[in-house]
């Protein structure tokens, strides 16, 4: 009785729900007490609220940090990601190093971005050097796609200049507040369409930083041919890749959704532009997520709604893998907890970085040459542990 | 020895023949003309000089893999006076099957085309013909009323085909003993047990290294992947097709895949290739044909609902309208036609019906029959048949090249897989190898299976018509294909459907009817081909 974790959850998923009952755990409710909370969005805002001041014990875990919104609201996600920049500049780090045309070498990963209506006049001025180029508008605080748009012309985004001429003291309500970056317009096209990635990490401790990457992670296809035309801007189509959206353009197909996993990714990479290629793309993205999480500590909140078979058995899985390595052993959360979980129970996550054992190794961390070559050994391949690091730097 | 070397003699005439009428033929004579500004040319000495050049050059490779890949396809030795339908088939039993097997298939094709008063051909008005082009990238994206169309014919059909065949010369008797065969093909052809198995295949022994086992990430680089990678690179400086064919036996590294395959088919784009490959396009701009809304369907039944291929939905048809018309394809197989049947078509001389016959005046006329006639006596494709091209689209993304892969890949095995022949990569001998290996080493199974009314090859049949696209993973598909280009072979396509049942051997044990039985088999998708090989082949104790 003693032994069994109780759980709490706003959130009424199967895959969720399963996954707590195949361990035993004891359903209770949030005035209990509990030992792992498995929260809404809107739950953790209220929650760790700065004027409800409520503090964790000791033997509870929940699923999100509090300040996960610094990674997954767009406008603070850039701010924490220029700041840290800045700070790397500060320090001196090596990472933050520049070329002749003041760009950074290694962490220049997310394109020019501004805030509206905040930046609008910083924008204004980027716009004019190039006046062909098109941005995209995305509003902060929404998700699934909502909201967004493309942009060639100023006149298209009038309003938000209007906004900041008129009063310096207009409240920035989450909901009007919008990111604007410059469109990348030649995206890599497989079988002619745009797609994105969606990759699962898990963050189980921010100090020291440990987090794992999903190896199922998956791609999801736009059901429309990509032109860069601009007579197309206004079919998100054949911009926008998320599900919310492609589930209702005509050509959805229910049977796959769209997606392919991540290593399918790979095949047809290395298939048809080589090998040294692929790694180095693949070792760019582990470079950019981890380099995101050190900006900020987060976590994100995936969806949990499956829209396939397939989808479902992924989430559930994706679930189960995360839980036993949060809560190993199914045994009683302790703070106190602090080491690396062992190789057997990691399911389908591989470590994305570990800072302790990176420290551990004695070589200077934050030293690299460039992503994709190695400083050192390649990857754990040793025949007794079967750890497969995902990059080749540390 | 004098047999042996006038044998040769003709080969080798033969092959020359066939070279010379080749785009090869043209280059290698104005490289040799080319050469005579070299310095190092000399009259005293031009014919060593030229070949040494032509050494150097690497255009000697080039001879050398095109000899190759034709010895590849050569027709075994024959009775110099034998017809050329028995070159293709020498069992008379064999080609007259198939000769009724394609009247039924082509009858179907014609009913269908009465029933929805839709022709065979039809000339495309010039407003259409610019709409198709402008939408060539994204056919896809059409949808036409397709649901009045079936296909013509699904492999189960044809396996109904295979299982009434029968050798008139060849009296089984009535008494059952040991040697009977208790599958579902009852005729005799050769095929090979698992010692010559074995030695067949004797690359994928459990001392030779393979790709598909000894590059899991257990198992460090050094021991072998790296080398294996480092070889494949030499292969490819050296543009060797015999080369590159022995080593893909070991399976080829993903990066280098695209070019050995390449290499191995003799497939160089060259620009007549690319011409060839838009006259074609031409055609289906210019000509609607019935044979494409069957295209249409079975990519929208297959393809487009596959987790991997749905991607490549536009490459499919791109590469299949045009096969369609590629009338070269239908040299390789086409057998000797008895009258051709009467076809409606709709032309020149606007919407009127004409039922047409031979006028042996009306020459245009006469010419488009004769096509139409040709093409849809050739290859109509069965449900499932797009997915030869599918895993293709993993490794060429341009149009030209992927249509010559896949060109390629369908005359030399392919096209074996949905036609009646005696040949040993016949889909007729793969299924007596798939039953009789079975018999022979899974007896128990075997007879269990067959007991509940689940013949081991109802399963199997549609893997092996689909060389087994759609039903594995991709890498490991294409690790598969890997083998059937190293041993030119498809033999390797009946010892997999064996080893997968081998492997599920004990669920199917306890099944007991043939719902129960597919239900077991229905999903491969997590299956490692190469693992499964080498045990069924090199570890089971037989």
């Amino acid at each position: 009785m003693a032994g069994k974790v109780k759980w709490v959850t706003d959130i009424e998923k199967s895959v969720l729900i399963n996954n707590f009952e195949k361990r035993g755990w004891v359903q209770v409710t949030e005035n209990e007490d509990w030992n792992f909370y498995w929260m809404s969005v809107q739950t953790i805002r209220n929650v760790f609220s700065v004027e409800t001041g409520y503090r964790l014990s000791d033997d509870q875990i929940v699923n999100h940090f509090p300040n996960h919104y610094e990674l997954t609201r767009k406008d603070l996600m850039v701010k924490n990601i220029k700041r840290y920049r800045k700070e790397l500049e500060k320090e001196g780090s090596p990472l933050a190093e520049k070329d002749e045309n003041g760009k950074y070498l290694y962490l220049d990963f997310v394109p020019v971005t501004y805030m509206l209506p905040a930046d609008y006049n910083l924008f204004v001025e980027e716009f004019r050097k190039s006046p062909s180029s098109t941005w995209i508008m995305k509003p902060c605080g929404k998700a699934q796609g909502k909201g967004i748009f493309l942009i060639n012309k100023l006149s298209q985004i009038k309003k938000w200049s209007r906004d900041s001429k008129t009063s310096s003291f207009v409240s920035q309500s989450t909901k009007e507040a919008y990111v604007i970056s410059l469109y990348i317009n030649n995206p890599l096209l497989i079988g002619g369409r745009k797609f994105d990635l969606r990759l699962y990490v898990l963050v189980s401790t921010y100090r020291p930083l440990r987090c794992y990457m999903y190896k199922l992670g998956f791609c999801r296809f736009c059901t429309v041919k990509y032109t860069p035309s601009t007579s197309e801007l206004d079919n998100m189509f054949v911009h926008l890749t998320n599900v919310a959206i492609q589930k209702h353009g005509e050509d959805y197909n229910h049977i796959h959704g769209g997606k392919w996993t991540v290593n399918n990714l790979r095949l047809y990479l290395e298939s048809t532009r080589g090998k040294e290629v692929t790694s180095k793309l693949f070792d760019e993205i582990h470079w950019i997520i981890v380099q995101s999480l050190k900006a900020v500590a987060v976590n994100a909140s995936p969806s949990l709604t499956s829209s396939t078979a397939n989808d479902r058995i992924l989430k559930y899985n994706l679930i189960n893998d995360t839980l036993n390595i949060a809560v190993p052993n199914g045994e009683i959360p302790d703070c106190k907890w602090n080491k690396s979980p062992p190789k057997e129970v990691l399911g389908n996550y591989e470590i994305l970085y570990d800072e302790e054992l990176a420290q551990g190794d004695g070589a200077d961390r934050e030293l690299r040459s460039r992503p994709g070559q190695s400083l050192g050994p390649k990857g754990g391949r040793s025949r007794d542990s079967g750890r497969t690091v995902l990059t080749t730097w540390k | 020895m004098l047999q042996e070397e006038s044998d040769l003699s003709l080969v080798i005439a033969q092959i020359v023949q066939k070279l010379k009428g080749s785009s090869l033929y043209a280059q290698l004579e104005r490289q040799a003309w080319a050469s005579l500004q070299r310095p190092e040319i000399k009259l005293e000495s031009l014919k060593e000089d030229i070949k040494e050049y032509f050494k150097i050059s690497g255009w000697e490779k080039k001879l050398q893999n095109a000899v190759y890949s034709e010895l590849s396809v050569f027709p075994s030795p024959s009775h110099p006076a034998a017809p050329p339908e028995h070159l293709k088939e020498p069992l008379v039993y064999m080609r007259k099957a198939q000769g009724s097997w394609e009247k039924r298939i082509l009858k179907s094709l014609n009913s269908m085309c009465t029933e929805l008063s839709i022709p065979l051909a039809r000339k495309r008005p010039v407003g259409e013909q610019k709409e198709l082009l402008n939408k060539w990238n994204e056919m896809g994206t059409d949808e036409p009323d397709l649901s009045l169309f079936r296909p013509v014919y699904a492999p189960k059909d044809f396996l109904e085909v295979l299982i009434n065949l029968r050798n008139p010369n060849y009296e089984n008797g009535d008494s059952l003993s040991f040697r009977t065969h208790l599958g579902l093909i009852q005729v005799p052809l050769k095929v090979k047990d698992i010692p010559e198995l074995k030695e067949f295949f004797v690359e994928l022994g459990l001392t030779t290294g393979q790709l598909g086992i000894d590059d899991s990430t257990q198992v460090p680089p050094e021991l072998f992947e790296n080398e294996h990678v480092r070889i494949g690179q030499k292969v490819l400086a050296e543009q060797d097709s015999a080369a590159a064919q022995q080593y893909i036996r070991q399976g080829s590294p993903t990066a280098l895949r695209a070019e050995l395959w390449a290499l191995i088919l003799n497939i160089s784009s060259q620009p007549e290739d690319i011409l060839y490959y838009e006259q074609l396009k031409t055609n289906v701009i210019q000509h609607d044909l019935l044979v494409d809304s069957l295209i249409y369907k079975d990519v929208k039944l297959t393809a487009s609902n596959d987790d991997y291929y749905f991607v490549f939905e536009d490459y499919l048809y791109q590469v299949l309208l045009c096969f369609s018309r590629d009338t070269s394809v239908l040299g390789h197989f086409a057998y000797n036609s008895a009258s051709p049947p009467k076809s409606y078509i709709r032309g020149k001389l606007g919407l009127e019906e004409y039922a047409v016959f031979y006028p042996p005046n009306a020459s245009h006329l006469w010419k488009t029959l004769c096509w139409v006639q040709k093409i849809t006596h050739g290859v109509i494709p069965f449900h499932g048949f797009s997915m030869y091209v599918a895993p293709l689209c993993f490794l060429y993304h341009e149009p030209s090249k992927l249509y010559q892969i896949f060109r390629e890949m369908y005359v030399r095995f392919f096209f074996r897989l949905h036609s009646i022949s005696s040949h040993p990569s016949g889909i007729v001998s793969l299924c007596l190898l798939f039953e009789t290996l079975l018999q022979t080493y899974l007896p128990q199974l075997f007879y269990h299976l067959r007991e509940i009314g689940a013949q081991p090859l109802r399963i199997s049949f549609k893997w092996m018509v689909r060389a087994f696209s759609g039903y594995l993973a991709t890498d490991q598909l294409l690790l598969l294909w890997d083998r059937i280009l190293g041993y030119n072979s498809l033999e390797i396509l009946a010892v997999l459907a064996a080893a997968v049942f081998a492997f599920r051997a004990v669920n199917l044990m306890e099944v007991t009817s043939l719902a129960a039985a597919e239900a077991v088999l229905a999903d491969l998708s997590t299956l490692k081909v190469m693992p499964l090989l080498q045990i069924f082949l090199f570890a089971t104790v037989t």
